[in-house]
């Protein structure tokens, strides 16, 4: 692989390329869907070719092919270079590679039990006794599961990265993700859903940690709760506990997105949006003092995790909202070139045919000096939201909505009776602004992140704490 | 060995292994992409791409894998695994043997024109469009240009042997007269005449300064005009979710409704891949069955699920020609058009809301299909027949089945759709709905 990355960027140099980098990548997939306790189906992918990025005239150009022969990588950086020579003419502002860790090695995630070791009976089976603990869960709950869809997906990505400036990073990464969808029904009350998606960077051994079994009971088992138990939400004003679910997904809508410098030029404008952040927004006021939000590629085990960044940089922790002002953006190596500062490693691709783009990884709220129940005893009536089905988000990042699955009535300090579907909408600053208090126990979920054209799903992490709002308006304006 | 001989060499090669049935799938694809904003581009990128989907049961036993390095040492060893990997696969509950051929296909669904895959040339379209987008009043716009060929070419155990040609150009531009006025059209053709990246930018360029200086809206339920892309938004969402794999999981709001009301009688959604020069034309799916026009809504009532073999016997009727080995999919969705004229439509609302593009929809069950999606680009609310002002801020936050039985009319106009929130191409009118529930965030 690297002879030919090498070949390739020497090549892009020899042709005129101000810079030229080169990724080589493998991603061998395998997939299992079990429905409604039978299997539907088992896939096996292999995602194989390069992606070669060129700047021409300060125009950027990038190519991909499905293959690693000489004859077929240089006809695609033969693409890449016309392509951005031609748009060269419609650049005003010339694009360059900012500065950067740029890193040179080898990197490699090595599984404790590794997939190839664990047969296709091994995973149908477990799935299988996953589906049938809903069932049982949904009996003991006297309601029915009539719908159960369950995939998982194990996969290992090798690549390499190549830069004509000097980075040479080669990593081996596996990773393994569940994804359900759950209905319960009952014939008076309707119906009741949950989705739940796990993943981690690791081997075999982390799916039996999981211990699906029982996830899949007491996930059950709730939503039988929520059916026949919840009652109308109140709409009024109010303290709100936020479970690490939801501080998880509002840390990835509300600071995550909006902090992207790539959404801050326009970039993404006529995609996913742009961001109510400026260029000058460093330092703006969002929250309130507890408000500490950052995004960290570098946690071992992480679904979002990497040390090098697919233009080469170095990975790092970056602190976005710091004691509720804008700390940092994320970047990569154009959008630092523009900001004037370092790229913090942000630059992330789906595929070897997908461009690096400016990414999340694992987006997090720092956890504080609270436990669960000291937030809880100060929340005279209240409510308490712990997970989430529908959201969104506008695409300046400032009006979302989050409406609860499994949430409680709060009556001094204690949890009460469960409500159904309680609605969260609310300005990204006026949920920020309203948190006084932030537990010590970090919880992260996994999801996959969607941005680009075209569209890059991107394996994540959100999390956090739980954290208390105070009087926010439960069931919108 | 020439590529458009592997899918047969596969189809050979899995029946020899013991497979009963097999699908091989060779899709070979070029595209172009110039992504733009600030009225400048920011990357323009090729794809080129030969990939081969197989798919093999022997009997209830199924697996299927996608391969990308076609070498014939490649090949024969993903033909093994995946022989190998079928057998130890537990069986499923159904087997539903491959649909024997030959069958013999329409010739016009076969062909695509020649799109021109040329950067120069193709970098004039976004000027084009740019230009258009700026006279009209804008100060900026971005988006993306798309310009796609590719030929798919299908062998099957059921004597299938077919190949098919796609070319697309498109284009998305969204117009800016400041952060909070912006204006959003689409050109999406399979034909070069029937592209047209400047009307695309003139129309988000209008839209964008009519949305001058917006005033935050007001929540509550409203008579409401959508335009063309939010109606094929919408759309979407009805027939990918008609996808009877997706009804079976759960996964849809149309479960336990056929032959039922879904929607108003106005209402008539079909899945036609025959339209012959249209963006979504196929003329046979991933089994190789002949694709065809499949009625999905008719006048309110849900006439069909889309199936392909599997999901057919399960379900106990036929396929209809939209497979997805596994999972069925639409090809072209096509709702049936009204009378009026868009402008007659706005006309007829005393008091309600004009919205002209929507992003980011997301259920809170799909199965009871209740959901909400986020406005973006112009809104307006309308008074006594007419654009009163221009509004931000809102939600549509209500259920699929209520927006679909409160339609209460619908354009003559219709326009095709397809772009970053619409992946199945549509071909949309404006609706008139009533009661549609607008929210809005308390702070």
């Amino acid at each position: 692989m690297e002879d030919t990355a090498l070949f390739i960027v020497d090549k892009a140099r020899e042709m005129g390329a101000e810079y030229a980098e080169a990724r080589l990548q493998i991603d061998l997939r395998e997939s299992i869907i079990v429905k409604n306790g039978v299997l539907e189906a088992s896939v096996f992918e292999e995602s194989r070719g390069v992606g070669i990025r060129v700047l021409v005239d300060g125009a950027l150009g990038f190519a991909s092919i499905n293959s690693f022969r000489r004859d077929n990588v240089e006809k695609a950086l033969k693409h890449a270079l016309k392509i951005a020579r031609s748009s060269s003419k419609l650049v005003r502002r010339k694009i360059s590679m900012g500065r950067g860790d740029l890193g040179y090695g080898k990197f490699e995630v090595k599984p404790r039990v590794d997939f190839k070791n664990v047969d296709l009976d091994s995973r149908v089976n477990l799935l299988k006794e996953a589906d049938e603990q809903s069932v049982h869960a949904a009996s003991a709950g006297n309601v029915k599961a009539p719908s159960r869809i369950i995939t998982l997906d194990t996969w290992i990505t090798e690549k390499i990265v190549l830069t004509s400036d000097g980075a040479n990073v080669y990593s081996v990464t596996p990773r393994a993700a569940l994804f359900t969808l759950i209905t319960v029904f009952h014939p008076q009350k309707g119906t009741v859903q949950r989705y739940l998606n796990l993943g981690e960077t690791g081997g075999w051994e982390l799916v039996e940690r999981w211990n699906l079994p029982k996830i899949f009971y007491d996930e059950t088992y709730t939503l039988s709760r929520i059916l026949t138990e919840a009652v109308k939400p109140p709409r009024d004003e109010m303290d709100v506990v936020l479970g690490p679910e939801v501080v998880g997904i509002v840390s990835h809508e509300s600071c995550g997105h909006p902090s992207e410098a790539d959404r801050i030029l326009g970039r993404e404008a006529a995609q996913a949006g742009e961001t109510f952040l400026k260029s000058d927004s460093i330092g703006l006021k969002v929250g309130s003092p507890y408000v500490n939000v950052v995004d960290d590629p570098t946690l071992k085990g992480s679904f979002g995790f990497y040390l090098y960044d697919d233009e080469g940089v170095k990975a790092r922790r970056r602190i976005l909202i710091k004691e509720g002002a804008v700390n940092e953006f994320l970047h990569n190596r154009e959008t630092a070139s523009v900001f004037n500062v370092e790229s913090n490693g942000s630059s992330r691709s789906a595929a070897y045919n997908r461009e690096p783009i400016i990414r999340m990884a694992n987006t997090f709220f720092l956890p504080g000096d609270y436990t669960e129940e000291e937030i809880l005893e100060e929340v005279k009536d209240g409510l308490y939201i712990k997970n989430f089905m529908e959201w969104n988000i506008d695409d300046r990042r400032f009006n979302q909505r989050y409406v609860g699955l499994e949430a409680y009535k709060i009556e001094n300090g204690e949890l009460k009776n469960m409500v159904r579907n309680p609605v969260l909408e609310i300005t990204t600053t006026g949920l920020w602004s309203s948190v006084d208090a932030a537990s010590k126990k970090l919880e992260f979920q996994a999801a996959y992140c969607g941005k680009g054209d075209p569209m890059q799903g991107i394996p994540v992490w959100t999390g956090g704490p739980h954290i208390r709002l105070r009087k926010v308006r439960i069931g919108g304006a | 060995m020439m590529l458009d001989e592997i899918p047969q060499y596969i189809v050979d090669l899995a029946k020899r292994l013991g497979a009963t049935d097999v699908t091989a799938k060779l899709t070979e694809s070029r595209r172009i992409m110039i992504r733009f904003s600030n009225n400048e581009v920011t990357v323009s990128k090729a794809f080129l791409e030969n990939s081969v989907d197989i798919f093999v049961m022997i009997e209830k036993h199924r697996a299927a894998t996608t391969i990308s390095t076609l070498s014939i040492r490649n090949i024969k060893k993903a033909v093994e695994n995946l022989i190998r990997m079928a057998k130890s696969t537990p069986p499923a509950d159904v087997y539903a043997p491959l649909p024997q051929g030959p069958f013999t296909y329409n010739p016009d669904l076969m062909r695509a024109p020649k799109i021109p895959l040329d950067p120069d040339n193709l970098a004039v379209y976004v000027e084009s469009a740019i230009k258009s987008a700026l006279e009209k009043g804008a100060t900026r716009a971005a988006g993306t240009l798309n310009a796609y060929r590719s030929r798919i070419t299908l062998a099957t155990s059921g004597d299938v042997y077919a190949s098919q040609e796609k070319a697309s150009m498109e284009i998305s531009i969204r117009a800016f007269v400041s952060d909070l006025a912006t204006g959003h059209a689409v050109s999406v053709a399979s034909k070069l005449e029937d592209f047209h990246p400047e009307e695309a930018g003139s129309m988000a360029g209008e839209i964008a300064k009519a949305a001058s200086n917006p005033k935050p809206g007001e929540p509550g339920k409203y008579m409401a005009l959508l335009g063309p892309m939010v109606l094929a938004d919408i759309v979407n969402q009805v027939g990918s979710l008609s996808s009877a794999f997706l009804v079976d999981a759960g996964q849809s709001f149309l479960v336990d409704k056929m032959n039922s009301e879904v929607a108003s009688e106005r209402f008539t959604l079909i899945d036609d891949p025959t339209l012959a020069g249209s963006l979504g034309a196929r003329a046979f799916d991933d089994e190789g069955v002949p694709t065809k026009r499949n009625i999905i809504i008719e006048n309110g009532i849900l006439k069909t699920y889309l199936h392909n073999t599997i999901t057919a016997k399960k379900f106990g009727v036929e396929t209809t020609g939209n497979a997805g080995i596994i999972v069925p999919y639409p090809w072209n969705l096509i709702v049936e058009p009204g009378y009026k004229s868009p402008e007659d439509l706005l006309a007829e609302i005393d008091d309600g809301i004009y919205v002209t593009n929507d992003w980011y929809l997301r259920y809170q069950d799909y199965r009871a299909g209740d959901f909400s999606t986020i406005p973006r680009d112009g809104m307006f609310r309308i008074r006594n027949g007419e654009i009163a002002e221009s509004i931000r801020e809102l939600r549509i936050s209500d259920n699929m089945l209520r927006l679909l039985r409160n339609i209460v009319d619908l354009s003559r106009l219709r326009m095709w759709v397809k772009w970053w929130e619409v992946e199945v191409p549509t071909l949309a009118p404006y609706a008139l709905i009533s009661e549609l529930n607008f929210t809005k965030s308390a702070m």
